[in-house]
């Protein structure tokens, strides 16, 4: 019987693999037809198991319960492993799964997992998006499969996510921004935006200090114009009799104020961070932490956040200020956990949401990002008792959140690029906005 | 009837040795036919539909799809923007390849190690040099501008990322970047098998080196370059990592190509029937593109 010989040239890219067999007789042909069709069927016997092995049933060995954790700005790797290790050791039949994910990606990643019909069991997500997985029937009611005692300990204010009378998220972090200033150089607490214009502008000394961080670059979130859309008592929707949203109301005189302001401090006085326009709000605040910038408008994590930088200047904070005149508000924003209809263990899921509730888990979270607690049993805790979340009480009391609806992704978009073609002067504010607010109302069909 | 004939008249396949070929092709057939072949039908079906925001088929639109999207000034912009985002890079790359594989051909002392270097651009995962790229073109602490302000050409040099056109030629030299060393290795593999004869040939009749390069180099390597390009061509109009690692498209859509585009409509937008247009049309382009470099390539034989 011949041997079986094999020649082989391997070119890279495009050029032919050339492998050449010389046959033996034919018992050699057997023996090969025989070791393909082992091999498919090896594969086939090995594989098709070890798929199914991978599906996860309930009541068949442990239900695995994948959580999508959201990279909070001051969470830990130590804390996501800790409360997993700790969960999965206190349960024998349920093993969470907890998968961190960058914010700027979280809603790709449900939208892909939605999509190819294998979403989590959870995830975070911002409060608005429910409306999204509401329109495509992709949530369900989370009283459902959470314990009585987790939701009555949970503070009727922050049940933002209570849509149509039905609560399609369990409330995760709920805080208002404020403005944090670096007290070593900035000595005024402003009381108008003026007023902290002429204040950033005494304390911008480039490139050792900027006066004030604004982030230029685009992200998941329109928070930067919106705190001064809001300082300027501007609304993003007319609200109708019915209470639904009307035509877009961003060009409006709050609006142009607003982005006028903005382009005035960013170009004309230039007292913002360098490259601010290829800097997101990730890439901004870590100036602000190193002590570079006098004033940020910044969420609940800063002190967590410039604790974690090793920050050392004096950190302090206050109100976002209105525009001199204006009956401004400042912007609340509500994370929820969402839970998924498609998902095959969502009574485990309860159980892990029960677990992770408690004092012990929640408040170190709560503490961690920074954001006031959503439990009323953590609220009294004294770590929560700080100046930090005395002024986020406060501007809680004078803030709103984001409108409510589904195609809010878009109309950020759009309002961003707005804010970018005006800060490169490729149209004035108001042309900008106008041209925004047009095609807002024409994606909505107004 | 003898066996020999019996055999070859029932079985006629499982007497051949077409089977060998057809049982190793088997695995790579249905690894295609599930993970390309299906998809892309399902997608150029989507385009045809009007889908709901997780892409499930509501009713049947057919070609209104496609005259929607035409009709809308972003996509034409964005088209635009792709064929020139392709057809410069590519230019470019070419160029550059061309050159370093000339440099690479001649015989001198550490050839064999600019090779090697040579390929570094290309051997890194694409996202690594993206945010490699990004950090480098970091208006404050990047490596660019630091060099630029620190040999005093440039004391204020611009936010590279952060308007659009620099933000365009920046993201498009990444691009660039990562392309030239296939270029290079393509073309230099293709100038190695010229004869040699030939160019002594050509000096001996009094030609110099560009004539030799015009007439010798550029005929000898014309398969190589066609297939080099066409390859190029494909995956430049198509490269979705560099920009959305860089730029996500901005700023103000200043970066935003055709791949980016429909990424954008289908997973942040949840439009997927305009997705599966744009993603039809795209397919469409590429295959002319793919005809036309066909015609010219296999036009030799004829």
């Amino acid at each position: 019987m011949t041997k079986l010989k094999c020649r082989a040239r391997i070119d890279f890219w495009g050029v032919t693999l050339l492998y050449e067999t010389l046959k033996g007789g034919k018992g050699m042909k057997r023996n090969v037809t025989i070791a393909l069709i082992a091999l498919v069927l090896g594969v086939l016997i090995i594989g098709v198991p070890l798929f199914l092995y991978a599906e996860r049933k309930d009541g068949a060995g442990k239900a695995t319960v994948t959580f999508f954790w959201a990279l909070y700005d001051g969470l830990t790797e130590e804390f996501r492993a800790e409360l997993q290790d700790a969960f999965n050791a206190a349960h024998d039949d349920i093993e969470v799964d907890i998968v961190p994910v960058d914010w700027n990606l979280m809603h790709d990643k449900i939208t892909t997992a939605i999509a190819g019909g294998k979403p989590p069991e959870l995830s975070v997500v911002g409060t608005r998006w429910l409306l999204e997985f509401m329109d495509v029937d992709a949530i369900v009611e989370v009283d459902k499969y959470v314990g009585q005692q987790t939701l009555n300990n949970i503070a009727p204010g922050a049940m933002e996510a209570k849509i149509g009378g039905k609560l399609m998220g369990l409330p995760i972090a709920a805080g208002a921004r404020i403005l944090a200033y670096n007290a070593d150089v900035a000595n005024v607490v402003p009381e108008t935006m003026e007023e902290l214009r002429g204040a950033a502008i005494r304390a911008h000394d480039p490139p050792n200090m900027y006066g004030l961080i604004m982030p230029g670059q685009k992200y998941t979130e329109l928070t930067d114009f919106c705190y001064y859309f809001y300082a300027a008592g501007g609304d993003y929707f007319e609200i109708k009799s019915d209470g639904s949203f009307g035509k877009c109301m961003v060009n409006s005189p709050a609006g142009v104020k607003a982005l006028e302001f903005m382009v005035q401090m960013a170009v004309e006085d230039d007292i913002v961070q360098d490259g601010y326009l290829s800097l997101d709000r990730m890439r901004s605040h870590p100036i602000f932490y190193e002590g570079k910038a006098a004033y940020t408008f910044i969420g609940a994590w800063v002190e967590s956040a410039y604790k974690q930088a090793g920050g050392t200047f004096d950190l302090q904070y206050g109100q976002i200020p209105p525009f001199e005149g204006d009956d401004g508000t400042t912007l609340i924003i509500t994370d929820s956990i969402a839970m998924f209809k498609d998902a095959e263990n969502l009574e485990a899921a309860g159980t892990f949401l029960d677990f992770f509730y408690q004092d012990e888990w929640k408040a170190v979270f709560d503490e961690s990002i920074g954001f006031p607690p959503v439990t009323m049993s953590a609220a009294k805790l004294p770590q929560f008792q700080t100046p930090l979340y005395k002024v986020l009480g406060e501007a809680a009391m004078r803030s709103k959140g984001w409108p409510l609806m589904a195609e809010f992704a878009e109309v950020t978009d759009i309002i961003w690029d707005a804010n970018v073609e005006a800060f490169l002067g490729e149209k004035t504010p108001k042309e900008a906005l106008d041209d925004a607010a047009a095609e807002i109302d024409r994606l909505r069909g107004m | 009837m003898s066996d020999v004939a019996n055999k070859k008249r029932k079985g006629h396949f499982w007497s051949t040795d077409s089977k060998y070929a057809y049982l190793f092709l088997l695995p790579a057939t249905v690894f295609l036919l599930v993970f390309m072949i299906y998809p892309i039908l399902n997608v150029i079906i989507m385009s045809l539909y009007h889908t709901d925001k997780l892409g499930r088929f509501i009713h049947f639109n057919g070609f209104k799809n496609f005259a929607n999207i035409f009709q809308q000034e972003d996509f034409l912009e964005v088209m635009l923007r792709s064929v020139y985002w392709t057809g410069l890079a590519v230019a470019v790359k070419t160029l550059f390849g061309l050159a370093l594989a000339l440099l690479l051909n001649v015989e001198y002392k550490g050839r064999k190690i600019l090779r090697a270097l040579i390929i570094i651009p290309w051997a890194s995962a694409v996202p690594i040099s993206a945010l490699l790229w990004s950090w480098v073109y970091h208006h404050e602490f990047g490596l660019l501008n630091h060099t630029l302000k620190s040999i005093g050409l440039w004391s204020d040099p611009p936010v590279w990322l952060g308007t659009p056109i620099s933000a365009f030629f920046s993201v498009i030299w990444v691009d660039i970047w990562i392309g030239i060393p296939f270029m290079t290795l393509v073309f230099l593999a293709g100038m190695q098998a010229i004869s040699q004869d030939l160019y002594e040939a050509a000096e001996v009749d009094g030609a110099g080196s560009l004539q030799k390069f015009l007439y010798i180099t550029i005929p000898g390597i014309r398969d190589v370059l066609l297939i080099a390009t066409l390859l190029s061509t494909l995956w430049t109009f198509n490269d979705f990592n560099t920009i959305y690692i860089m730029t996500k498209g901005g700023p103000a859509g200043g970066t935003q190509i055709l791949i980016t585009y429909i990424y954008q409509n289908t997973f942040e937008w949840w439009k997927w029937n305009n997705g599966a247009v744009m993603a039809v049309i795209t397919f469409i382009i590429l295959s002319i593109i793919a005809w036309i470099y066909a015609r010219f390539y296999f036009r030799k034989g004829e």
